[in-house]
């Protein structure tokens, strides 16, 4: 049993009350939340309670994965005065790799996220089709089932309860959405705000059939991806026709929350052909593609990433030659973060596994 | 103007394989830079091709342009250039991107022949990639009318279709008649019509009037574009409006083939501010969007840019929110380009305005400080 906060709302104007409550008795200075703008929805930090109204934290849409841009504002200094966010299970465990690799500071930040029933693809909310689905997203949240519209790497996500998170709202499978906002208090922190707020706070547990019963639908789901795309058997000629229609524009690395780099590897002079190196191609194999390393591209940026992957999904998302991007890429880090054991984003104070030494490890694949 | 016309049995594309083939064989290019399909035949790309047998799988006019080809020969040449002679083959947008570049000193052209071909425009990717075979169809009727919907925005008002800045240039307009023509432009490409004894001093009348014909109906159809697009832009609100859906992932800036930097200032530290800075802002004006900066990202992309601007539309077909930026960008500089009476990539010869320094220029834009703040003299 844990604390909980009974708001008696639906869900969405449940969590706005909140928000502009902790705004208006100066909890938190800032609110970094959707924003619905006219038609055009993306992240917003607020000051000004009064536009807490046209927030719509919960809405089904990741224009960028969030742990970007709240690098972005405390990469050279922690923030100073407290903000909330409200984003995503997987924003945050991006959030929480880059601040193990130095590139941000989770300090007087106050995570609020939920379990999460995923999101549609960014061009759904480019084309408008996601207002027609939006209320049947709701009644699947209650039902506990999948939108076969949503991101692919969603509908295949095991990781939709929130690590590291202040307050969990109860979403995923939620009969009472409509009624009433359940959030769950899991730090100090957490029940100090509520207390601030005129919600009821009760003891409650999260209903962990609820969840279990997702958890095995977003399973299921995940082995007839990986069965219908036959990814266990591609091998190279698979790797080859499935990225041989990229164009080499690096969007997925720029849009990858884990890919800090300021300057790719694979943009760099290091990795370009110099004049003998295409003579060399010319001369071995009668022809080479021009950009080259489109695979190698692709693998590098996987070995690069993988053991933080947190499976989001921007990288397909972004990709103009439409390519299944997280599929291969979900796939890949499972079996990396497998191997060590490691869920990425999940416990702060675990160091990552390639920034750590072992003597004796995978002595089996050494030759 | 003065050509070769080339008798052609059935489609054009086998013919100028087979002439690219001979080239190889003759040893007069060391290798081709050509579109080729991809092995799963869903996309294109360039391949530099040595090996004859290879040309087989090249296709002159592509129905898309996955990767604008100035950035393609960027690649190739950055570094340098090789040894052997080589033949490019793109379209003429490619061309004039490429000619950019080696203005910029981002392209060696030195042992590059540049052939350029009529281009009826390219189908958007994503379209494309929807159904490839339907895409391969809706070009072939493209190439038809020359006067279809289903191409790239810009391609659809695009007057600098033909003979641009290249060595030597494939007229296929008028093909269907039977006729191609081959026009050598340069030097490279009087050498190359020479080296295979073609007659290159036919006239070609008829190629031309088709082209103007075209050119014609083009310039008035860009007049209207221009004319619907200024109210949908004009004035900053318009303009928020317009990049207001736009993720900051700088995939335009990335597939540009002007945008050369190998690390854009907008990616730098330059942007990255402290953490109070967000707050102080949001706290001024109610709230801040984030990521922040989007559009001075594509005002000041554009500064950089936008008198190199070759109007290819790749910016376009690359962005995930589907911003009309090309147009905008295009737009924009044909403005800039006119007022330096500037056609970008249509000679090595004419210097970049960015790069020259005249001490008259543009007088009526200068904002003199001292009479426009009424700053006495000391």
């Amino acid at each position: 049993m844990s604390k909980t906060l009974y708001i008696d709302e639906n869900v969405n104007d449940g969590i706005k009350k909140f928000l502009r409550c902790i705004l208006e008795n100066g909890k938190v200075k800032g609110v970094l939340t959707l924003i619905n703008e006219g038609e055009k929805i993306a992240y917003s930090l607020i000051s000004n309670p009064e536009l807490i109204k046209y927030t719509v934290p919960l809405y089904p849409i990741m224009p960028l994965n969030a742990a970007r841009s709240l690098s972005h504002i405390t990469l050279s200094e922690p923030i100073s005065e407290p903000i909330a966010v409200v984003i995503k299970p997987c924003e945050i465990r991006a959030f929480i790799e880059l601040v193990k690799r130095s590139q941000g500071s989770v300090e007087n930040i106050f995570f609020i996220s939920f379990t999460c029933g995923g999101v549609y693809p960014i061009k759904m909310n480019v084309n408008g089709k996601i207002n027609e689905k939006i209320d049947n997203f709701w009644r699947l949240i209650e039902k506990n089932e999948i939108d076969a519209d949503l991101r692919a790497s969603c509908k295949v996500c095991k990781e939709f309860i929130p690590y590291n998170t202040d307050m969990t709202i109860f979403l995923a499978g939620n009969k009472e959405i409509n009624n009433q906002c359940r959030i769950f208090l899991n730090t100090d922190r957490a029940e100090d705000f509520a207390e601030s707020t005129d919600g009821n706070i009760v003891q409650d547990k999260i209903n962990t059939e609820l969840i279990d019963e997702l958890k095995v639908k977003r399973l299921e789901e995940r082995k007839k991806l990986f069965e219908d795309k036959k990814i266990e058997k591609l091998g190279l000629e698979g790797l080859i026709d499935i990225f041989g229609r990229c164009i080499s524009c690096h969007a997925c690395g720029n849009a990858c929350p884990i890919c800090y780099c300021s300057l790719c590897y694979f943009d760099s002079q290091e990795s370009e052909y110099k004049p003998v190196d295409y003579e060399s191609e010319l001369e071995k194999r009668g022809a080479i593609r021009v950009p080259p390393n489109t695979v190698t591209y692709q693998v590098g940026r996987l070995i690069h990433v993988g053991i933080s992957c947190v499976g989001c999904g921007c990288c397909e998302d972004v990709c103009p030659s439409e390519i299944q991007l997280s599929t291969i890429f979900i796939k890949g880090s499972e079996s990396i973060q497998e191997k060590f054991n490691y869920i990425p984003g999940k416990n702060p104070e675990e160091l990552i596994p390639i920034s750590t030494f072992d003597i004796k490890e995978f002595p089996e694949v050494e030759t | 103007m003065r050509g070769a016309i080339f008798k052609i049995e059935k489609d054009f594309d086998k013919e100028i394989r087979n002439f690219l083939k001979k080239t190889i064989v003759k040893k007069f290019f060391g290798a081709i830079l050509i579109p080729c399909k991809v092995p799963a035949n869903d996309s294109y790309a360039y391949l530099l091709i040595r090996d004859e047998a290879l040309i087989e799988k090249a296709s002159i006019l592509p129905p898309v342009m996955p990767i604008q080809g100035g950035r393609v020969l960027k690649s190739f040449t950055r570094l340098g250039k090789i040894d052997a002679k080589v033949a490019v083959i793109m379209r003429p947008c490619e061309i004039r991107a490429s000619i950019e570049l080696s203005k910029l000193e981002q392209v060696d052209l030195t042992n590059v022949t540049l052939i350029s071909v009529d281009c009826p425009g390219v189908i958007p990717l994503s379209d494309y990639l929807e159904d490839p075979v339907k895409g391969t169809d809706t070009f072939k009727e493209a190439f038809k009318t020359w006067e279809s919907d289903s191409v790239r925005e810009l391609c659809k008002v695009c007057y600098n279709f033909t003979l641009t800045g290249s060595d030597l240039h494939i007229g296929i307009l008028g093909s269907e008649q039977g006729n191609l023509f081959l026009i050598p432009v340069s030097e490279k490409g009087r050498n190359l019509l020479d080296f295979f004894n073609i007659n290159y001093e036919n006239d070609i009348s008829s190629w031309e009037n088709i082209v103007k014909k075209k050119e014609d109906e083009r310039k008035i159809k860009r007049k209207e574009f221009r004319e619907n697009l200024r109210q949908e832009i004009e004035g900053i609100d318009n303009l928020l409006k317009t990049f207001s859906d736009c993720l900051n992932c700088h995939n335009c800036m990335r597939v540009c083939p002007i945008c050369y930097c190998r690390q854009c200032f907008f990616d730098s530290d330059a942007l990255n501010l402290p953490s109070t800075n967000y707050i102080k802002r949001a706290e001024n004006r109610g709230s801040i969007k984030f990521p922040p900066e989007t559009l001075l990202f594509h005002l000041g992309r554009m500064s950089h840019m936008i008198t190199s601007c070759v109007s290819c539309g790749s910016c376009e077909d690359a962005c995930p929110v589907s911003l009309p930026i090309s147009r905008v960008f295009s737009f924009v500089a044909e403005n800039v380009q006119n007022l330096f009476n500037y056609v970008p990539g249509m000679s090595v010869k004419d210097p970049v305005p960015t790069i020259t320094y005249e001490e008259e220029e543009l007088k009526e834009f200068e904002n003199p400080y001292i009479e426009t703040y009424n700053i006495q003299r000391m």
